[in-house]
């Protein structure tokens, strides 16, 4: 068996526009994750109780169905609901972002309520309001405890934008598996497709340890 | 020396009524924690609340700033009944500074930054008069050079007069401290209570929840022995640990090892 690498640097620009997209991807799911996971976090802890119960519903549906079938289920139910074509990069960006919202949602909650109850009390005996109690004195004390939590999801998002690849999203697994299929340089392309992932992932990894350490809670 | 100002009835009884109890009634399910508790505290006085465990002493403490709600009764505060709604409420307790048995300080914030937090965010006070209350406060307490340190790096004493001096930022016209030493090293105590003493001496109005019989006694003008969620029996402090008039106080005193 002869091995041509040069297959990989004759695709070197469809591979970069793939990592970039796979980094593009990453940066989108989270842009809404995060936003989105906190208001879907605080309607399950503080809204009226139906509204509750649908964000909870939301929480526990996505967080309990394999990521592919709501990618899938992006592809063949989104045109369906929007009644126009969504573009796949869209659709996978729409199926990440819900996952991970539901996930995040579970972040931020768990991270409000580990700040104890006297710390609240402590709070609106100074005189605050719930509000500014939680803007004030819960939330950036949550953050600091749910940050390595997020970063973890980040890592493990940045791997899982490759499962988008099954709707033609061109991302950097999409990439990869085409020049394979076209050359059928099978074990060039995987290869080339792992030193890629991992050079990106792990920086991120030493990240996610770094703030681990340098973020933990001292009471 | 406060404790020679008691040796007829309430020697300081003279000021104003600012906090008064009638008949109050605190329910947790079918426990019933308060069951009726008349208490009257005036200005410039400071009334200890004794007696065992899950007497209710702490749940008063806790209905005072409307922590947490009544089922009966009332409680009177400067002259109006204290609101059942938040935003009303809200501007009762910014009048009433509380101390927590386990401090409740603010960890992600420095010591200066926990003592200039109410009046940055509740009177909306500028940064630089915050933060100049807030140093005035420390040196008050005798932590001025632990000013930018975090409570994670203090000791429980420091920590707990950073949260008196937290409460005191909010120039409130009564203390409410709820056991604030039972949390605490034998060895830090003292300098919780020598705080608590100058603040007293001060004439800040205090309410004090407190197992330190020595500190009521010598610092209290008027003690309350509770028990099963009632006052058994209310006076100077002379009359509590020297003369008591009901068995239920003796009982308590004599398990505390108190030899009046």
């Amino acid at each position: 068996m002869t091995l041509d690498w040069g297959v990989v640097w004759q695709n070197r620009d469809a591979l970069i526009k793939g990592t970039a997209t796979t980094i593009l991807l990453t940066f989108a799911t989270m842009a809404i994750a995060l936003p989105c996971g906190a208001v879907v976090a605080v309607l399950r802890l503080y809204a009226w109780k139906p509204i509750r119960g649908l964000a909870t519903a939301y929480v526990e549906f996505f967080r309990n169905l394999p990521l592919i079938l709501v990618v899938y289920w992006a592809f063949y139910v989104l045109p369906i609901l929007t009644g126009f074509g969504v573009s796949p990069l869209l659709t996978g960006l729409a199926a990440l972002a819900l996952n991970v919202t539901a996930y995040n949602a579970e972040t931020f909650r768990a991270g409000i309520n580990s700040i104890r109850r006297g710390q609240v009390e402590a709070a609106m005996a100074l005189g605050m309001s719930r509000v500014q109690a939680l803007r004030r004195v819960v939330i950036p004390q949550a953050l600091r405890r749910i940050l390595p939590v997020l970063a973890s999801t980040w890592v493990s998002l940045f791997k899982d934008t490759s499962l988008v690849s099954v709707i033609a999203v061109t991302e950097l697994a999409y990439v990869s598996m085409q020049v394979r299929a076209q050359t059928f340089r099978v074990l060039e392309m995987l290869t080339a497709m792992a030193i890629i992932y991992w050079l990106l992932g792990y920086p991120q990894a030493k990240l996610v340890d770094w703030i681990q350490r340098r973020y933990a809670v001292t009471e | 020396m406060i404790a020679e100002n008691n040796s007829g009835g309430r020697a300081k009884g003279t000021g104003a009524t600012i906090i008064r109890y009638r008949g109050v009634v605190k329910r947790y399910g079918a426990f019933t924690a308060l069951d009726g508790v008349f208490l009257n505290v005036h200005a410039g006085e400071v009334v200890c609340l004794i007696g065992p465990s899950g007497s209710g002493k702490s749940t008063l403490l806790r209905c005072t700033n409307g922590l947490e709600s009544i089922e009966g009764g009332d409680i009177e505060f400067e002259g109006t009944m204290l609101p059942r709604d938040e935003r009303a409420l809200r501007a009762v307790r910014q009048r009433m500074g509380m101390v927590f048995q386990s401090f409740e300080l603010f960890p992600h914030l420095t010591a200066q930054q926990n003592v200039s937090e109410g009046p940055r965010t509740v009177l909306q006070m500028n940064q630089a008069d915050a933060n100049q209350r807030a140093a005035a406060l420390l040196d008050k307490v005798g932590l001025a050079d632990k000013a930018p340190n975090y409570p994670s790096a203090l000791s429980g004493g420091q920590q707990q007069r950073v949260a008196i001096a937290r409460a005191l930022a909010m120039n409130p016209d009564v203390m409410l401290f709820d056991e604030p030493t039972s949390a605490l090293d034998p060895e830090t105590i003292g300098e919780v209570l020598s705080v608590m003493k100058k603040l007293a001496d001060e004439g800040m109005t205090m309410v004090v929840v407190t197992h330190e019989m020595s500190f009521a006694r010598r610092v209290g003008d008027w003690v309350a022995v509770f028990d099963a969620g009632r006052i058994v029996e209310q006076g100077p402090p002379r009359q509590i640990f020297d003369a008591p008039t009901t068995e239920r106080t003796r009982d308590f005193l004599s398990h505390l090892g108190w030899s009046g």
